[in-house]
């Protein structure tokens, strides 16, 4: 009975031109984002590459001027002297830190395009290493760029809602549905027919197009946790389209003729993709605001103005606070700029502090009401998911974030150390190094297993009320 | 065959169908005449499980319409008076698709033609699409299906308004058919004529209550027609 409804079913969907033109659409829209997806990697990776061609020239050259001055014995001014801790923490020696993109990072290109992927750092204050990120982004939000998970999340919806809405609808309004049902056959044998057929071609087109879109633009299979992460890609668009087919039957099973249906749909459409998400991270940015940069700013610039007056002063505090720092003639010291700059800039983040801190307890207060408040839009999940899958999420890069925090800490104690020494740096194999280590694969498939339960409860409750309604559905008059 | 015991249906207050009581053996065909509104449609609704009695049951073979909705359209086959089908597909394909749900997908091509060919559809007209039919054509796809099913029970909604003269006549003789092969046959129809013609039985309607019930082979056309009317002025 079943295979005789699919086929039948097929028949009629395949004999209609719409939904070859509604395929047609979808195909050259997957296909377009992913190109974009992969665009965006690549030009990611290459201003990485250039990122760290750069430094490796810059650090090649440098060692060889220490050669060359050593040889010389020649005189250099202290800012440019390659062999002069300070100078080279602060720029001469700086080095990148890169959040490498993942390898299916072409199929959601997520926040990575707002979030840097990469930080230049020295041993200047880490806010200025790491200018702050937000987590508002309503241009995300709301438009967001147009890569795969843009197609999926925005018009797989559409797609689903154009071939659903009208399931039942339209078979009564032309008069089908009481021949059918004259039959020895249920109302929700034939509704699960349909929706298991539209379900059926929609996820072997989505994933099917998905997955050749990927291969052509070069994506490693072979990869190390590429194929479990496509299986959850899958099941995140299979979980996010039924969620919409759910919704698509419940609103069918009222009884509501189609234009009816159409509209209504449409309404939890905008309602759930395009307002819940931007009226959320409105009202987070409302509840919590941050301190404006302005604020910041200038608190940083008083309180630099400041330490700058009391330079000695704060030197010979910072050497008490700092009693392993003590080398040889302390007097001397006193008068040495670098150890100066040192200190002052000790004084000057320990006084900023507060702005900061307030600014990141806000941020955290904002990302804590979308983490809670997300699991009102399944399009919110949808994203957060896929973001999770593509490795170009928020959490992977607080994770990054928080490394390259440690690291920047790392980087200046050990460039501290060299000054208060007085040592003379004579090549950089010393230099602090970083490997960014990525996120346990168990972890990532929690959090997106989080967010797929997200939309399977609504969908359940949806697909209940589906059949319960359906007992009820108006077949004449 | 098919049975009503005080059967009942209220609308929203408005009383459709009242206290009908009502037998169709094999082999009757039972005409139920009325105006627009006598319940005549409720009647076949009611028996199809389209809609739900208010009180009484509606039984089919024995069984109770509503508790074995599935097993009761096993026996039965309708015929609407508009009968819709998938216009994007052929009469042929339509005809395949309703016998397959009616449990027939063992049907055959040449069995599934030669029923069209019994309704009298024109034999180059099976592999066109259904939206260049007109409406006597589908009414004759729809007597196919009716017919694929071999159905024991036949409930018809009108099914010769929309009909030549000719195909009404075909469909006459059809009914004739079937009635012998044992068929219970529930129609409900405007046309006095066709009643005293097919009919075994006739059941007069008005305003949701059976009013009146005659067997055929003790009236007249004329009769039948001053009876019918006396009904319907009172």
């Amino acid at each position: 009975m079943l295979a005789t409804l699919l086929r039948h079913d097929w028949r009629s969907l395949s004999a209609d031109a719409s939904i070859w033109v509604v395929i047609g659409v979808f195909a050259a829209a997957i296909g377009y984002g992913t190109i974009n997806g992969a665009r965006w990697v690549a030009f990611q990776q290459d201003a990485i590459s250039e990122a760290r061609a750069e430094e490796r020239e810059r650090l090649e050259r440098h060692e060889t001027a220490i050669v060359r001055i050593n040889r010389e014995n020649a005189t250099i001014s202290a800012f440019a002297d390659p062999r002069n801790p300070d100078a080279v923490g602060r720029s001469l020696g700086a080095r990148y830190v890169v959040l490498p993109p993942t390898p299916l990072a072409p199929l959601a290109v997520g926040q990575s395009d707002l979030l840097p992927s990469y930080f230049k750092i020295t041993t200047d204050a880490r806010e200025t290493v790491l200018a702050a990120t937000e987590i508002e982004n309503p241009h995300r939000l709301l438009t967001g760029r147009f890569d795969l998970a843009f197609v999926l999340i925005y018009l797989y919806p559409l797609l689903i809602l154009a071939l659903t809405y009208n399931l039942l609808s339209s078979e009564k309004e032309q008069g089908t549905l009481v021949l059918a049902l004259s039959q020895p056959i249920s109302l929700r044998t034939l509704v699960a027919a349909k929706v298991l057929l539209r379900f059926t071609v929609f996820l072997a087109a989505v994933v099917g197009l998905a997955l050749l879109a990927s291969l052509i633009i070069g994506v490693d299979l072979g990869a190390p946790g590429v194929l479990p992460r496509l299986a959850f890609w899958a099941a995140a668009v299979a979980g996010y389209g039924l969620f919409w087919f759910a919704a698509a039957v419940a609103v069918s099973a009222l009884g509501k003729p189609s234009a009816t249906n159409a509209m209504v749909l449409a309404g939890v459409w905008l309602a759930l993709v395009v307002l819940v998400p931007s009226l959320l991270s409105m009202a987070a940015t409302a509840i919590y605001p941050v301190p404006s940069r302005v604020e910041m700013i200038q608190a940083t610039r008083v309180a630099s103005d400041e330490a700058n007056a009391e330079g000695s002063k704060l030197l010979a505090q910072y050497y008490e606070d700092h009693p392993e720092l003590v080398t040889g003639d302390a007097q001397q010291a006193m008068n040495d700029f670098n150890l100066v700059r040192v200190a002052v800039a000790a004084e000057v983040e320990r006084r900023v502090r507060p702005v900061l801190d307030r600014y990141s307890q806000q941020l955290t207060a904002q990302q804590q009401i979308v983490a809670r408040a997300r699991f009102l839009s399944p399009a919110i999940l949808m994203q957060d998911a896929l973001n999770d899958i593509a490795g170009t999420g928020a959490a992977r890069h607080r994770a990054f974030v928080q490394q390259v925090e440690q690291y920047h800490e790392r980087w200046r104690a050990h460039f501290v150390r060299l000054i208060f020494e007085k040592a003379r740096l004579e090549d950089y194999s010393g230099l602090p190094r970083f490997a960014f280590e990525d996120e346990e694969t168990g972890a990532v498939s929690r959090r997106v297993a989080g967010s797929l339960a997200g939309v399977a409860v609504p969908t359940v409750l949806l697909a209940v009320f589906a059949f319960v309604r359906l007992r009820r559905y108006p077949l004449v008059g | 065959m098919l049975e009503a015991v005080h059967l009942t249906k209220h609308y929203n207050g408005v009383t459709a169908l009242e206290d009908l009581t009502l037998r169709v053996n094999p082999g009757d065909v039972f005409c139920l005449l009325g105006a627009n509104g006598a319940g005549k449609t409720t009647t076949i609704n009611l028996f199809l499980n389209f809609v739900q009695p208010s009180s009484g049951t509606a039984r089919i073979n024995g069984l109770d319409v509503t508790e074995q909705s599935l097993e009761t359209k096993k026996y039965l086959a309708y015929i609407p008076e508009t009968v819709m089908l998938y216009k994007n597909l052929t009469g042929l394909e339509n005809l395949e698709y309703f016998s397959a749900l009616a449990g027939r997908s063992d049907c055959t091509r040449v069995q599934l033609l030669d029923f069209l060919k019994q309704v009298g559809l024109q034999p180059e007209a099976a592999d066109q699409r259904v939206g260049t039919y007109s409406k006597g054509m589908r009414q004759k796809v729809g007597i196919a299906i009716a017919l694929a099913k071999n159905a024991r029970a036949l409930l018809l909604d009108e099914p010769t308004s929309g009909l030549d003269p000719k195909a009404a006549n075909e469909f006459s003789a059809l009914l004739a058919r079937l009635s012998q092969d044992g068929v219970a046959v529930l129609m409900a129809t405007h046309d006095l004529f066709r009643a005293k013609e097919s009919g075994t039985r006739v059941g007069i309607m008005r305003q949701g209550k059976l009013v009146r019930t005659l067997e055929t082979t003790e009236v007249g056309h004329a009769d039948l027609e001053r009876i019918y009317l006396e009904h319907m002025h009172d």
